[in-house]
Formats: C-alpha cells, sequence, structure tokens
C-alpha cells in the first residue's frame, strides 16, 4: 500500500472529474466520518495491489499494522489498473461519483433491466437528463425513484439528444450495479 | 363702381349744356340743393374746358346730337339704377366721396360682404349636399362624416356670428374694425377654406382632387395653429380617399399607349393623389425634425399608419414611427406603440409584409442603439401573433422548406454568435427584394399566398429572436465589464438594462417557436444572466437585480416546459441559482410577486426532483419563511408543503432526530451556507422552523405551519389526494392583499371602536376581508378619495405658486442689485469726471 505518484494522482483525478467537475474538491476536501479517532481527519487515495482505495487517514494508519500481502482491502475501493497500465473506475466508486454529480441521467422503469445487464442507454430508454451535458462527460445512471445504477459517457450532448432518434445510443456504458453479481470474483 | 362712375362724368355733362338745361335740371336742382356742399364743384368748372368740349360735340348734326344724347341718358340712368342696387347693402357708407382710400376700403367690404353671402350660402348648400350624397356611403363613414359636418356647420355659425356681430357694430367705424380683426379674420376664413375644400374632396374625390395641391398649399402658413387644421384636415381626407390598393404610376410605355377617357381620368387622378400624399409626407417629415409641430407630425403619421398600411410610402411611414418609438416623449411614445401594436394585430390589412418591415427597423433600432432604448419599444414584440400551423399545413412543400430552414438555421446560428455576419444579411436583402418584385404580381389576386406567408414569418421571428438575442449578449457584455465601468453604465437614467424585462417576457411567450439548435445558445445565456459563474470565472455578474435573476430562471424554465415533448431536461443550474438567490432575497428591494411565481414555476410545478434537492429546498424554504413576512412566508410554504407531499422520504425531515440516518448521504452535516442543494446535507437536519412558525401572528400562515408538521404521521400512500391547489403565487397574492386590507381595516376599527379590538380580528381571513370591503359604502369611498385628490392638488399649486414667487423674487432682487452697481458705477464715473 502506498500513495499515489505524480503520474497515478493525475490520470484518477482526470477520471473523477469527468463526473464531478468542479466538486472534485469537495471529495478531496471533506472532512472523514470513518475511523475511531476524535477528529478522523480526511480522506485520501491509496495504491494496492494495482487498486485505489478512499478511505480516511484514521482507517489508513491502522492499516499499516497489516503486512502488505495479507491486507485485502481498505476503505472503499475506486478503481483499478489494467494490465496495461490504464486506470478504471470500478462499480464500488458509484457512491462517490453519485454524491458529487454533475451530470445525471434517469431511465425509465423499462430501460433499467437492460441497463444492468450492461448495455448502453438509448434515447428511448431515457427520462430525464441533465441540462448542458456535453458528448464525453461522464454522467451517473438514476433509476425514476433517484436510486443510483451505474455510471457510464455520454455520447452525445444534451442538444443533440432531442433530435436523436429512439434507438440512438445515449450513454455508453462503462459499470453498473448488475456487476455486483455478473462480476463477482474480479471486484 | 363709384370709382369709374366720378371718371364717367365728365364727359356725359358736356352735351348737357348747350342744350339749355331743360331736361335735367329738375332732378338736378333737387340735388344739387339737397346736397349743397358737395355740388359746389360745379360752380367752379372751368367753362371754357367744357366749351371745348361742346364744340367738339356741337360739330355733329341735330339729330346725331339727339341720338346720342337720348343714348347717353339711358346709360346714365341704367347705371344710376344698378348703382342703387348695388348699393342697397349699406348705404351709409356708399357715399364715395372720400379720398381714393377710402373707396377702396368701402368696396372691400362690399365685395366680402358679397362674398361671404355667398360663401355662406354655398356652404349651406353644399353640407346640405353632402348630406344627401352621403346616404349612399357606409354606416360608419356616413357618421364620421356627419360628425365631421357638424362641426363645420357649428364652426361656420360661429364666424357667421362673429360676422354678424360685427356688422351690427359697425357703420362708420366698420373699416377700423375690419382691420382689427383682420388677424381674426383670415385666421376664421382660412379655417373655412380648410372646411370647405376638405368637404367637396370628400363629396367627390374624382373631380376635386385637385384641390388637395390647394390644402397643401394652405399648410404654408406662417400661423402654426392654421398649419396644424391643415395638417390634421389633410389627414381626414387622406384617410378617407386613400383607396384600398396600392397605386402603381403608368411606365412610360404604357403612358404612351392610347387609352379611353375613363382610364385617362382614373390616371390622372390616382397619380394626383399619389403625388400630393408623397408632397404630404414630404412635409410631415419635415414637421417631424420642428419641436413645435413634433408631437401633430407623429399623431399624423400614426393614424395613416394606421388606417392605410397597405398603401404606398408605408416603407417610409414605418420608419418614421419607429424613429420615434422609443422617444422620451411619453405621449409621442404610446402612440407610436399602440400604431405598431395595431400595425401586428391587424395583419389582414396589409399582408404581414409591414409587420416585417417594422420588426426589422426595431432591431435596426435596437442595434444602433446599443439595447438602450425605453422598455415600451421592444414590449411590442409582444402582440405579434404568429399562425404555428402554417408549417404543417402543405406537407409537399416540406422538401423545399426543409432546405432552406436549415439555411435559415445557420443563419440564426450566425446572428446568435457573432450578431449579424454579412452573408446573412445579403441573404435578406435579397430576399427583401424578391418579395418586392414578386408582390407587384401577387397583389393582383388577394388570397395571401401561403408560401410567401410562411416566408415572412420565418422572417419576422428570426429578426425578433435576433434582437432578443442582441439584448441578452448585451446583458451579459456589460454585466461582465461592469466591475470596470461602474459610472457609465449608472449614468443612463432607465436602469441598466432596460429592455432585458421585455425581452424575457417575449422569449417566454414566443419560446415554443424557437429552434431548437437555437436553444442551447439561449440556455447558455440565461444560465449566465441568471448569475451562474464558470469555473474559471470567480466574479460572477453582480449587475442584475434579484428579481431580473429569478426572471431569467423562470424564462429557462418556461422555454423548457414548452419543448418538453422533445426531451426531459434537468435544469440543475438554474435549481442551484434559485436555491442561492433565496438568501439574496429582500421584501422591500426585490418584488416579492417574482419570487411566488419563481417558486411556482420551478418547484410547485417541476414533476420531478430527486431527493437531496428536494430536501435542501424544504429546508431552506423553512428558513426563508421564518424571516420574512406573512406574504412571502406563506408562498415559502405552500411550496415546502408540495415538496413534502411529493417527496415521502423528506419527511424524516419532521421527525425529532438529527442526523437523517442512512439516507443523509455523504454529508453526515447540516451545511446552512452550501451554495449547492446537493451538498448542503439538509436531510441530516430538522424543521424545526415549523414549530416556531406555528406561533406566527398571522393565522393563516400559523396553521399552515402547524398542517405540516403533522403530515410526519401521514400514512406515504395518501400523498396524492393531499396535493392542494392552491400556487405559491396564488397564496403570495392572497396575502398580500389581505396585509394591505388588514392594515387599512385596523386603522379604521382603531377610530371607531378602540376597546372591542382584539379577538376579533385573530380569526379573520381573506374571505371576510374582501367581503368587508365590499361592504364599505362606495359613496364614502369616493368622497374620501375626492378629498384626497383636492388636497394633492393644492399641495401641487401651492408648490407651483412658490416657486413663482421664489422666480420673481430673485428677479427683483437682481434687478435692485443691478440698479445699485448701475449707481455706483455712474458715481464713480461722476467722480472722475469731477475729477477730471
Amino acid at each position: 500500500m502506498r500513495p499515489l505518484d505524480e503520474k497515478e494522482t493525475t490520470a484518477v483525478f482526470e477520471k473523477l472529474f469527468k463526473f464531478t467537475g468542479p466538486n472534485l474538491k469537495h471529495i478531496v476536501e471533506r472532512p472523514a466520518t470513518e475511523g475511531p479517532d476524535e477528529a478522523p481527519g480526511r480522506y485520501c487515495f491509496r495504491l494496492h495491489k494495482n487498486r485505489v482505495y478512499y478511505a480516511s487517514e484514521s482507517i489508513i494508519r491502522r492499516a499499516t499494522n497489516i503486512s502488505r500481502d495479507r491486507l485485502v482491502s481498505i476503505g472503499t475501493c475506486i478503481g483499478k489498473y489494467t494490465n496495461s497500465g490504464v486506470f478504471r473506475l470500478t462499480i464500488q466508486s458509484l457512491d462517490l461519483l453519485a454524491a458529487h454529480a454533475r451530470h445525471k441521467v434517469w431511465l425509465k422503469p423499462t430501460a433499467e433491466l437492460s441497463f444492468l445487464y450492461g448495455n448502453a442507454v438509448l434515447k428511448g430508454g431515457l427520462a430525464r437528463i441533465t441540462d448542458n451535458t456535453h458528448a464525453g462527460d461522464g454522467v451517473v445512471v438514476y433509476s425514476m425513484a433517484d436510486v443510483p445504477l451505474g455510471f457510464g459517457v455520454a455520447a452525445r450532448s444534451t442538444q443533440d439528444c432531442r433530435k436523436a432518434d429512439a434507438n440512438a445510443i445515449v450513454v455508453n456504458h462503462q459499470a453498473d450495479v448488475g456487476e455486483y453479481l455478473r462480476n463477482e470474483e474480479e471486484l | 363702381m363709384g370709382k369709374k362712375k366720378k371718371v364717367i362724368l365728365p364727359p356725359q355733362l358736356p352735351p348737357d349744356i348747350p342744350d339749355e338745361e331743360i331736361e335735367v335740371s329738375e332732378e338736378d336742382l333737387d340735388f344739387v340743393n339737397k346736397n349743397i356742399e358737395y355740388a359746389g364743384f360745379l360752380s367752379k368748372l372751368d367753362t371754357n374746358l367744357i366749351n371745348r368740349h361742346v364744340t367738339r360735340v356741337a360739330d355733329y348734326k341735330e339729330d346725331e346730337l339727339e341720338a346720342l344724347y337720348e343714348k347717353k341718358k339711358k346709360k346714365a340712368s341704367l347705371k344710376k339704377s344698378k348703382e342703387e342696387e348695388g348699393l342697397q347693402v349699406d348705404r351709409v357708407d356708399a357715399l364715395p366721396i372720400k379720398t381714393l382710400d377710402g373707396e377702396l376700403c368701402y368696396r372691400t367690404v362690399e365685395e366680402s360682404n358679397i362674398a361671404h353671402k355667398e360663401n355662406g350660402s354655398a356652404s349651406e348648400v353644399k353640407d346640405t349636399d353632402s348630406d344627401k350624397g352621403l346616404v349612399k356611403l357606409t354606416k360608419a363613414q356616413r357618421r364620421q362624416k356627419l360628425k365631421k359636418s357638424k362641426k363645420e356647420a357649428k364652426r361656420q355659425a360661429k364666424e357667421e356670428v362673429k360676422e354678424t356681430v360685427a356688422e351690427g357694430l359697425h357703420s362708420d367705424v366698420l373699416a377700423k374694425v375690419e382691420e382689427e380683426l383682420s388677424a381674426q379674420d383670415l385666421f376664421a376664413r382660412k379655417k373655412i377654406k380648410l372646411a370647405e375644400v376638405g368637404m367637396a374632396l370628400l363629396e367627390d374625390p374624382e373631380s376635386n382632387i385637385k384641390s388637395l395641391k390647394e390644402l397643401l398649399h394652405i399648410c404654408i402658413d406662417e400661423d402654426h395653429n392654421i398649419i396644424k387644421l391643415g395638417l390634421m384636415s389633410l389627414l381626414a381626407v387622406f384617410k378617407d380617399i386613400i383607396p384600398g390598393y396600392r397605386i402603381r404610376l403608368p411606365t412610360e410605355k404604357e403612358l404612351e399607349m392610347k387609352v379611353s377617357k375613363d382610364v385617362q381620368k382614373t390616371r390622372f387622378y390616382e397619380s394626383t393623389l399619389l403625388n400630393s400624399y408623397k408632397a404630404y409626407l414630404l412635409k410631415l417629415m419635415a414637421f417631424e425634425k420642428d419641436p413645435s409641430f413634433h408631437c401633430i407630425a407623429v399623431r399624423c403619421m400614426c393614424i395613416l399608419l394606421d388606417a392605410v398600411p397597405h398603401f404606398n410610402f408605408r416603407e417610409n411611414l414605418v420608419a418614421a414611427v419607429v424613429r420615434n418609438i422609443s422617444s422620451s416623449d411619453d405621449v409621442v411614445r404610446k402612440l407610436c406603440c399602440e400604431t405598431i401594436r395595431s400595425v401586428f394585430t391587424n395583419e389582414g390589412k396589409h399582408g404581414g409584409q409591414v409587420t416585417f418591415e417594422a420588426v426589422r427597423l426595431i432591431a435596426e433600432l435596437a442595434k444602433a442603439h446599443d439595447c438602450q432604448l425605453h422598455p415600451d419599444s421592444i414590449e411590442v414584440f409582444l402582440s405579434l401573433v404568429f399562425d404555428e400551423d402554417l408549417g404543417k399545413s402543405e406537407p409537399k412543400e416540406e422538401k423545399k422548406e426543409k432546405l432552406s430552414k436549415k439555411k435559415k438555421r445557420k443563419q440564426r446560428l450566425e446572428q446568435s454568435n457573432q450578431l449579424l455576419v454579412s452573408e446573412g444579411k445579403r441573404r435578406k436583402h435579397e430576399l427583401m427584394t424578391k418579395t418586392r418584385e414578386s408582390a407587384d404580381l401577387k397583389s393582383v389576386s388577394f388570397a395571401p399566398d401561403s408560401d410567401e406567408l410562411r416566408r415572412t414569418q420565418s422572417e419576422i421571428l428570426s429578426a425578433v429572436f435576433g434582437t432578443y438575442f442582441r439584448i441578452l449578449k448585451h446583458c451579459m457584455n456589460t454585466s461582465f465589464q461592469r466591475p470596470m465601468m461602474n459610472d457609465i453604465s449608472s449614468s443612463i437614467g432607465l436602469g441598466h438594462h432596460p429592455l432585458l424585462g421585455p425581452c424575457l417576457m417575449g422569449l417566454g411567450k414566443f419560446s415554443h417557436l424557437i429552434d431548437l439548435d437555437f436553444m442551447g445558445d439561449l440556455m447558455h445565456c440565461l444560465k449566465k444572466l441568471a448569475g451562474h459563474s464558470d469555473s474559471d470565472n470567480g466574479n460572477p455578474s453582480v449587475s442584475l437585480t434579484v428579481s431580473e435573476k429569478l426572471q431569467c430562471c423562470i424564462v429557462a424554465f418556461r422555454v423548457m416546459r414548452n419543448n418538453l415533448d422533445a426531451l426531459n431536461v434537468d435544469l440543475q443550474e438554474f435549481y442551484v441559482q434559485l436555491y442561492n438567490l433565496l438568501l439574496e432575497y429582500r421584501p422591500f428591494r426585490d418584488r416579492g410577486d417574482v419570487l411566488a411565481e419563481a417558486l411556482k414555476t420551478m418547484l410547485w410545478e417541476g414533476k420531478q426532483h430527486d431527493m437531496q434537492r428536494a430536501a435542501a429546498f424544504v429546508k431552506r424554504l423553512a428558513t426563508f419563511a421564518l424571516s420574512f413576512g406573512s406574504s412571502e412566508g406563506m408562498a415559502a410554504l405552500v411550496t415546502l408543503k408540495y415538496l413534502l407531499l411529493r417527496n415521502s422520504k423528506c419527511r424524516n425531515l419532521l421527525e425529532n432526530d438529527p442526523g437523517g440516518g442512512s439516507l443523509s448521504g455523504l454529508v453526515v452535516k447540516y451545511n446552512a451556507d452550501a451554495t449547492d442543494p446537493h451538498l448542503s446535507g439538509a436531510l441530516a437536519s430538522v424543521l424545526w422552523e415549523l414549530s416556531l412558525l406555528s406561533k406566527h401572528y398571522n393565522p393563516s400562515i400559523s396553521g399552515m405551519a402547524s398542517s405540516i408538521s403533522s403530515m410526519a404521521s401521514m400514512n406515504p400512500l395518501q400523498t396524492q389526494a393531499y396535493l392542494s391547489t392552491v400556487s405559491p403565487l396564488k397564496a403570495f397574492e392572497d396575502l398580500t392583499i389581505e396585509r394591505e386590507l388588514l392594515k387599512a381595516v385596523n386603522r379604521k376599527s382603531s377610530f371607531n371602536k378602540k376597546g372591542k379590538r382584539g379577538s376579533e380580528f385573530v380569526i379573520i381571513d381573506a374571505d371576510k376581508v374582501r367581503s368587508l370591503e365590499t361592504e364599505m359604502d362606495e359613496d364614502v369611498i369616493e368622497r374620501k378619495f375626492e378629498e384626497h385628490f383636492i388636497v394633492l392638488r393644492d399641495i401641487e399649486e401651492n408648490e407651483k405658486l412658490r416657486l413663482e414667487l421664489n422666480k420673481t423674487s430673485s428677479a427683483l432682487r437682481l434687478y435692485e442689485e443691478y440698479k445699485q452697481q448701475r449707481k455706483l458705477k455712474q458715481k464713480r464715473k461722476q467722480k472722475k469726471q469731477n475729477g477730471g
């Protein structure tokens, strides 16, 4: 377990910034609530076995007591480095993203299932979309009851969505809560 | 006549003398005896000279002479009788004895009298004539004309009375009086002339068309009143005789061709009409620049544009009217606005061309004045009428339209991006000329071509939205520049963005017509104006007031809702703005109704809100209700209740348990200062404000608050049944009325029954107060108002008088000072002289 170096930090923050925009500040600076200490301090990012974890300082301090090969996980895992060295956000980061997301998409109840199987969001399944979304922005996908379902990348801007036909892809799939079942062993 | 007689008299005499004056003597003697003073000249006659005449005459033969004499005598007697007839009018000053001047005066008097008589009778005849002729006209015209003729008759009667009075007075003083009266008389005569010519024109414009020039000529006068009257009567004439079509003057080729008499006549009529109309318009334009005639010239042009928007030279009329649309003179501006509005609403009269022209001109005006105009000038756009079915009616032409639409879209985007690009301008110009060319052909068939209509309509729309965008952009630019140039923008009297209000209203009204491509830009502008700051721009716009920002938010929501069929878009940024604006609201600085409307459109009518946001708004609204007046508070509470009903999960705010449990999300502690509703952590808080509000002095608020706090125990499934129907805006208005009335009633009751106050007004509600109001005696109110106005007027007059007094006294003081100084100077001079 080690803190991220310069390059890794940039990569992680870039990914997060896509979803949260200026709210990234809140992710980094928010006071921690986890841990037994009186003042748990802030949250920080740690790299462990190619995975990036988001945990409070007090937990991290205690985790140092555990040897590297025995440590399975600390705090919340938010993403991992693939074998080719690319950083990916995983589904566990959904809570964090949903709380700070700038762009959101709400799905019609009929389209939820399709998305949870790992398919992209089509225009026909789109119930609502945040204004001013641009193509390439990270969006968090919600059900109509405001339950976060996953996240992805907007394939077209809000303006283009208006004119797109019902079968056009609006959000490209990145992760959804269905993965907890489908890819249980990988997480 | 008198003069002639004198001249002729001497040669008449000579033949009398040689005939021994037998024949004439009796009469002559009588005459001489009667007028001995006047006849004195007979004795002084030069007999020699007469003799010479006589000898010359005597050369004739007796018979001839006699015949000659007979003839002459006959002539003389005839002349005399004629003279007598002429003199019958007034014998007193008929004597042509005085100097040549006197005679002249007498003659004019007589003639003018006769002329007047004739005029009077003629005009009377004409009046009756016209009345007869009018029967054939339409009712409205007839009524109008009758009115007019009555007026004329009245005026004439007045003049005649004056005349008769003058005649009664005169006798020998008449000449002097005439001279004194001549100015007035001239005025009256000119007026009568105007009336006559005008009536004649109205009676039979075909034959009397030439007198238009006469009328125009009258308008060149030193007397301002005459000019004004002339302009007005010309206006009335033109309004009546201008035909319902556009006149096209014949080309040279056509002129060469042989035509029938009728055609010739019509051509002449039309060309004369057109020429004089042109001259009249030119005159009006010239007078428009003259401050003393400005008002009347503008009025004339407005009426003309209103009455005959189809006729030639309408472009000039529209241009002139639009030029004055932002005038600082209230009357002129109102007039122009009304005219433009009626042009917009009565498109059938001119087929939309004038509308486009006016819109284009206004757009140019706004551009030229850098958006610093009176709000009225943009507000006229609100009365534009667009036919929405026009695009759908003909599917076969859709394809063609699509291409041009794309072009137009591009054009519009260009416009919005960098105002007017020259290409767009050129295209528009081409289009304009094309339409003008084809207009002549099309005018033959009166049914408006839908293709054409559609084209004009889209042109109008693009011009209107171009203007709106220019205003928005302008507001944005100035608001960002503002920190640097504080003083300049504040020096303009109308506020920083005078046009923003009507512009936003227009956008709200026509939002369903906005192109979807256009909408992104519009939203962007509105967002900027509403105060949204990008991450790089730390200093957001400060120049817009809270009300204006709220209006921006409202318009954005309207636009979105009108285009809901396209896509349901969540306007998160605007919610954030509203969330922050709630804190900036101040009850007497900002407009409460705008706030209530914003609450209504954004929160009350909005269908979906996510939980975090709803909770944040609930918390903030409760705080807001606690700190402001009852009407604002009521609006906030109504919204709050609605939000709680819609979002059952938010109801745990009502429970007396801070922390929010699992729902509180990532933000565990309530942060009251947060700028983003999502990060405020409102779910972790408790709505303690409600318990305070339930002790509010206003019964309706306290009732509302307690009803809300009782919702905690409500079954979450019951929500729909309890949805209230009162909107925040309505609640706000109700309570505002109530508050005003409560004040009045309280004051009144304190006068009437001091002891009884107390329990009675606790349970008062809006209906009761309203009924109280109706019960009040109207007479009493009227009397009170009267007294009030009298007092106000007295105060005003008093002020005026005081001002005058001050002025005069200061002038007097100045004069005294001047005198003293002068004295001093003189003294010095004298001293100097003495010394010298």
